[in-house]
Order: structure tokens, then C-alpha cells, then sequence
């Protein structure tokens, strides 16, 4: 895997690092939009389920 | 530049894509997924905090909600590696999106689970702290590590560490040493149960897996966790997940690398049924599975194969949205119900995972009843791959990501393509599918009402049927016709997946059939074809059994001149017969009418 090779950009903000106890000061930032993003899906779709019956 | 404003989005390579497209991806694919899903579970905590943030202080799940937040403040700032493997838990994951719902649904959640989350991080990094902690059925959970008993009386209870040893309440006192998974190989520990684990080793390769059975966030499947299981079930799961260890690492090892790093959680299920064998995954929790009891070690691997499928689609999802929802639904050759096309591109990419597990088990297979097995499976699933991908692109609701992943899978799974299956796998293969599609749109396709009553009048008066355009609609609806489970559709399976029981079953004779249904299992399909005809013919009531039973008669005929009417219009004819009523031969009508 080279540095220049093409990478799709997520969705989902990295904040492995950020402080926990600073979330709050990302209240305007793309944090709050892919929380409002991923709560909007939770809402449509619930949280669907992969169920299988093998012997179908 | 300051931390808010640098922050990034994950970014996925695409040689990830491509690989993960593939239905492969490695140890280092699956790492990028895990790490989105940490960044996921800050995302969905801090919208929980936000939400604690207006509830009420003297709330004691509220105050122990922002105890564990604080708590998991600390460890992140003390032990990173800890608040790492809290975050990743599939356990935390299923709280967050269940204490989701509930804010949106106007219920209180949970809260005060972070506050047993954030404690067993805590004890594993040995941070000291000191908090109260909600008590249920006497035990106060440490998700990930185990349970503590702590009496039956409170409902809550104050936990103290030192960074050596754990207090709870008054008499309560554990030492950190011991206060982690069981493996099954130690003395009973007082006070503590630690969640059963099961370390396990083949050819270099270890894996190392919990095998979760009391926390309330993972039973979250179709079937309740196998709650309970006694010391003697839980040496038949260790040995099980050993056995099919073995299989993967010696013949699946595409696989089993990324599960090392991909899967913590077995979540073991009760089923309905002693012959139902049902798994589940979760996108809430990544890197849990979920299944009931397998009958062998192969099937156990296959489970694994197909399941941790579904686990990397997931976490690829929470990235890339592949699929719009709220389309119209469609045929999975897997399942029973109508799918969305999300819910069409989970299965297709389990199954991609099924075929190639598979590809690689006919070779290794020795015994004749598993080599047709393996060889029935592979050619089932990838022609089932095949025509769902076909299905899924005409739905028009993949994104254009969904539309490059597909057309990725679909170019692995032609690479299966030319693979010889030997003819009599093939015809079992061809046949079970048959049944199960015919099956499902005599339930779910529905036909246009007036356009079969017009070719009722037609066919009494003896005229030609309407031109191809006149013919009856159908669409998918759910349930529109009645059919139980069929004895021999569950035969028909029965016959490549447990061949010896189909056999000894054959020979009873004690099974509640037809006499139709007798003579397609025993292979007289001509005698078959009459005796569906006959039961269809003199029947007062509509027999879709019978009807399917009767194209799967005709398949079994050299070039029948009916297999494709019955094949294609299923249904229709089905409706039409009805309209007519009783004394109806249905083979004249489908010529009729083909």
C-alpha cells in the first residue's frame, strides 16, 4: 500500500486520539453532522439484522 | 492548528475496497474497519453525553453514567490501549445503539452501563476508582471480563479498586489477578464468574474468543443467548470452536487471519428447533456472531466464514454507504421473506464467502456423503450468488460505490464460474433451489386479480390465450398466499446436508407425505407428475404444495415441454386454477396457457 494511493473518504470522523473530555468543543464541527447523519440512519432502518437459517 | 480543527474523516484505500469487495480482506483491512468502529462508538457516547447531559443529577443511572465517562476519561489519558479495547467491544456497541433508540423513542436508557464498561477497563489497566454500580440478579457485570457476585439483595452497589484488588460493598473482595475471562482451566474463583473464553490453536494460527452468554446488549438476535450453559455445554462449545478452528487454518486460511483480528465475540444461541441451525450478526455489534449449536465442525467454520462476512460488510457500511433503503423488496435464494436491496448485498456477500468456503472443502473432504455435501453447497450458492447479483443491480438503489463493490464481487464470483461440479451435486443443487424460489413466489408473488380472471373466461370458452403483453402482472407481497414448511423441501435439503439420516428417514416410511411426495424422493418422477396432477385435479382446496411438487417433478424429466412454463409462471397458473375450481387438469392448463 503505497502513501499515494487513492483512498475513498469516510463518513465517520477519526477520534481515536481526541480527548473524550473535549468532544464537547466539536459541537459545530463534522462530528455533529455524522452524529445527525448516523442517528437519521438508525432512525430509517432501525438496526437491521443478518439472520440465517442454513437449514432453509 | 488545533486538534478540532485537524480533525479527519477514516479513509479507506482501495486496495481495501477492492480486497474487502472480493470477500477477502486481511488482518490490516480489518483493523481499518475496527478502527472506525472505535471512532463510531465515541461518536454514538458523546450523543448519549449530550443527552445525560440534560437528564437529572440526582438520577443514580445518570450519576453513574457520568462517573464512567469520567472514569473512561481518565484510562484513556493513563492507558490508551484499555479505553481501546472498551471502545471495540461489540458489547459497548450494542448498548450505545440500544440507549439510542430508547432517547429517540422518549425511554430512558440504560446508562448506567458505562459505568460497569468503564470499571472493566479500569481493572484492566489497573487504574484505580471508585463508583456505584447497578446490581442485577446479584451480580454486577463487567462486560468483556466476567461477572461479580455481589449478593441479591441491593440493586446497587459501590465498587472500590486499588489497582490490585476490586470491593464491592462491604464483604466483597476480589483480587485483579483473577478477575478476567474463564478458559475453563482454572479452580472456581469466589465471588467471580469470568465470562467463558476459549484460547484456541492450529498450525501457529491462535485465536482467542469470549463466548458471551449473560450480557443483555449481545442478546439482541432472533433467538435469546443460550443464558446458562452449564459447565459440561460450555466444554462441548470450547472444543467445538477447536475443532472448527482446525478446519479454517488448514483449509480456509483466507479466512481465518482476518478472524483473529475480526471476531472477539461467539454469542451462543437457543434455537426453536433441534434441526434449525441459525446464525446472526449485528451491525451494532462489530466483531460479535451469534449462533445456535452446530451439528459438526465444518458447519461451525462455514458459520464463522459466513457470518464474519456479514461482520466486515458492516463496518464497511458505517464508511461507505453501498445501498439506499426503502426500495421495493425482492427474491434472496437464502431466505424465506422478501429483502431490500441492503438487505440482498448482505446475503449476497455472505454467500461469496460460502461459495469460496466451499471451493476449498471438496478437496479436503474424504467421506462420500461429505464430498457431496461440499460439491451441493458450492454449486447451490454460486449460482445463487450469481442470480442475486443480477437481482440487486436492477433494483436501481445501489449508490455508486454499491454499484463498483458489486461489480467487484460479481468478478470474483465469476472467477468461480468455470469450476466442474460432478452432475449429480449439480442436480441436487439445481433442484433445491428450484424448490425454494417456486416456494417463495407462490408466498410472496401476487398476481393481477382481473387479468386472471380474463384468462379463466378465455380458457372456459375454449379460446387461444391473450398475446404476451395481456399476460398477468405479479408483484412482490408479502404472505399473499399461504404455504407451511414443506416435510419435503426439508428432505430435499436433508438429502446433501445429513445424506445418512435422509436415508434411514426414506426407509421408515413414517414420514407425513404424499404419496406424490414419495414418488419424487424415490425418484420415479414420472409416477411423480401423476400424482401431483391427480391431487391438484381432485382437490377441492388449492394445493401449492402439490404445485411445486409438480414442477419439480417436471424438472426431473428429460426436456419436459412444461418445465418452463412451470418455472416461469408458477403463480399465475397456481391463481388461475384456483378461479377455475376443482377438476382442472394442470398440465393442460399450463400448456394452455405456455
Amino acid at each position: 500500500m503505497t502513501s499515494q494511493e487513492k483512498k475513498i473518504v469516510t463518513v465517520v470522523p477519526d477520534l481515536r486520539d481526541f480527548p473524550l473530555d473535549r468532544l464537547g468543543e466539536l459541537g459545530g464541527t463534522p462530528l455533529a453532522h455524522s452524529i445527525a447523519l448516523y442517528l437519521e440512519r438508525l432512525k430509517e432502518n432501525g438496526v437491521p439484522l443478518s439472520s440465517f437459517n442454513a437449514r432453509i | 492548528m488545533n486538534r478540532v480543527a485537524s480533525l479527519k474523516a477514516h479513509r479507506l484505500p482501495e486496495t481495501a475496497f477492492t480486497a474487502l469487495a472480493a470477500g477477502r480482506g486481511d488482518p490490516a483491512a480489518i483493523r481499518l474497519l475496527q478502527g472506525t468502529q472505535q471512532s463510531k462508538h465515541i461518536m454514538l457516547l458523546h450523543a448519549i453525553a449530550e443527552a445525560v447531559g440534560d437528564g437529572d443529577p440526582a438520577d443514580r443511572g445518570v450519576a453513574a453514567f457520568q462517573a464512567g465517562y469520567e472514569l473512561l476519561t481518565r484510562i484513556q489519558a493513563t492507558d490508551p490501549g484499555a479505553a481501546t479495547w472498551l471502545l471495540g467491544l461489540p458489547h459497548l456497541g450494542g448498548w450505545a445503539h440500544d440507549a439510542l433508540i430508547r432517547l429517540d423513542q422518549g425511554a430512558s436508557p440504560d446508562f448506567a452501563y458505562l459505568a460497569c464498561a468503564a470499571a472493566a477497563a479500569a481493572v484492566r489497566a489497573g487504574v484505580p476508582f471508585e463508583l456505584d454500580a447497578p446490581v442485577r440478579d446479584g451480580h454486577v457485570l463487567l462486560p468483556g471480563l466476567g461477572r461479580l457476585a455481589v449478593g441479591d439483595r441491593a440493586t446497587w452497589v459501590r465498587l472500590r479498586y486499588d489497582g490490585e484488588q476490586l470491593a464491592a460493598g462491604n464483604g466483597v473482595v476480589v483480587s485483579r489477578l483473577v478477575l478476567g475471562p474463564d478458559y475453563g482451566s482454572g479452580q472456581p474463583v469466589p465471588h467471580w464468574r469470568g465470562t467463558p473464553a476459549v484460547r484456541v490453536l492450529a498450525d501457529g494460527l491462535a485465536w482467542d474468543v469470549l463466548l458471551v452468554t449473560d450480557d443483555p446488549y449481545l442478546d439482541r438476535y432472533t433467538l435469546p443467548m443460550s443464558a446458562g450453559l452449564s459447565e459440561h455445554e460450555l466444554r462441548r462449545w470450547r472444543q467445538l470452536v477447536q475443532a472448527a478452528w482446525e478446519v479454517l487454518v488448514r483449509h480456509h486460511r483466507w479466512a481465518a487471519e482476518p478472524i483473529v483480528t475480526g471476531v472477539s465475540v461467539i454469542v451462543p444461541l437457543t434455537p426453536q428447533s433441534e434441526t434449525d441451525l441459525i446464525s446472526a450478526t449485528s451491525p451494532a455489534s462489530f466483531g460479535a456472531v451469534a449462533t445456535s449449536w452446530p451439528p459438526d465442525p465444518v458447519t461451525m467454520a462455514e458459520t464463522l466464514v459466513h457470518e464474519f462476512q456479514h461482520v466486515k460488510l458492516c463496518g464497511l457500511l458505517d464508511m461507505v454507504p453501498l445501498a439506499e433503503s426503502g426500495a421495493e423488496k425482492v427474491y434472496a435464494p437464502w431466505r424465506q421473506d422478501p429483502r431490500p436491496a441492503g438487505g440482498l448485498l448482505q446475503g449476497i456477500y455472505a454467500h461469496l464467502g460460502i461459495v469460496r468456503f466451499w471451493q476449498s472443502q471438496r478437496q479436503a473432504e474424504t467421506d462420500p456423503d461429505h464430498i457431496l455435501r461440499a460439491h451441493v453447497q458450492f454449486a447451490r450458492w454460486r449460482a445463487a450468488v450469481e442470480d442475486a447479483v443480477g437481482t440487486l443491480l436492477r433494483t436501481g438503489c445501489l449508490t455508486p460505490e454499491g454499484v463498483r463493490f458489486t461489480s467487484l464481487l460479481r468478478d470474483q464470483e465469476m472467477t468461480l464460474s468455470d469450476e466442474p461440479v460432478p452432475g449429480p451435486a449439480l442436480r441436487i443443487a439445481r433442484e433445491v433451489a428450484l424448490d425454494h424460489r417456486l416456494t417463495w413466489q407462490i408466498r410472496h408473488l401476487a398476481t393481477d386479480t382481473a387479468a386472471v380472471s380474463k384468462l379463466a373466461d378465455a380458457y372456459r370458452r375454449g379460446e387461444q390465450p391473450s398475446r404476451q403483453q395481456d399476460r398477468p402482472g405479479v408483484w412482490v407481497q408479502e404472505d399473499v398466499r399461504k404455504l407451511g414448511s414443506s416435510v419435503r423441501s426439508r428432505l430435499l435439503n436433508m438429502s446433501y446436508l445429513e445424506p445418512a439420516r435422509y436415508r434411514e428417514l426414506c426407509a421408515d416410511g413414517v414420514l407425513p407425505l404424499s404419496g406424490a411426495d414419495r414418488l419424487l424422493l424415490g425418484r420415479d418422477a414420472e409416477a411423480a407428475v401423476r400424482g401431483y396432477r391427480d391431487l391438484i385435479t381432485g382437490s377441492a382446496d388449492p394445493q401449492p404444495d402439490a404445485w411445486v411438487g409438480l414442477a419439480l417433478a417436471l424438472h426431473r424429466l428429460p426436456a419436459a415441454v412444461l418445465q418452463d412454463v412451470f418455472a416461469a409462471h408458477l403463480p399465475v397458473l397456481f391463481d388461475l386454477h384456483c378461479r377455475l375450481g376443482a377438476g382442472h387438469d394442470p398440465l393442460d392448463l399450463a400448456g394452455w396457457f405456455g
